[in-house]
């Protein structure tokens, strides 16, 4: 029963794939939000006294 | 991708919330972090001018230093050094009002 086998059954019932799959759609989100604070700050950077 | 297995391991009813709400106070604390630490955050959500919070913050301050009292009875006449709101000092003499003679006697002229 090693981890690659395919048939293990992990302690959240997700299989490998499933995972994945989740993980897939978070670090998705996290590009989003980050390309969104990638523009804020360009945006606060130039309209505000913070960079000078 | 490879921390993809730990959703094999934290359920994400569980992780993605958590994941979330630490994302979103970390936002909250930085912008609250700003907000105490500057004047023109402050400024912008009040819609006056950047830097007259800071401006304001001076004026208080100077009318504050102004507003320095002395026993002008036990220091008539004396010498004092004065620090201007520039830093450079100054030296002021205190005299106490001088009431002119004809007030006293309380014929001031007419008019």
């Amino acid at each position: 029963m090693s981890d690659n086998d395919p048939d293990k059954v992990w302690p959240t019932g997700l299989t490998l794939r499933e995972a994945e799959e989740v993980h897939s759609y978070l670090i998705d989100g996290t590009r989003v939000f980050g390309v969104i604070a990638l523009l804020a700050h360009v945006l606060v950077a130039a309209t505000t006294p913070w960079l000078g | 991708m490879n921390n993809s297995k730990m959703w094999l391991v934290v359920k994400p009813t569980v992780g993605v919330p958590l994941f979330l709400s630490a994302v979103a106070i970390g936002s909250f604390a930085v912008h609250v972090a700003v907000l105490t630490n500057t004047s023109w955050v402050s400024d912008f959500l009040s819609g006056v001018p950047m830097g007259t919070g800071d401006q304001t913050a001076a004026l208080e301050r100077d009318a504050a230093t102004a507003q320095a009292s002395f026993d002008a009875q036990a220091m008539d006449g004396q010498a004092i050094l004065v620090t201007l709101p520039d830093g450079t000092t100054a030296r002021a003499v205190i005299e106490l009002p001088k009431a002119l003679a004809a007030a006293q006697s309380g014929t001031l002229p007419d008019g």
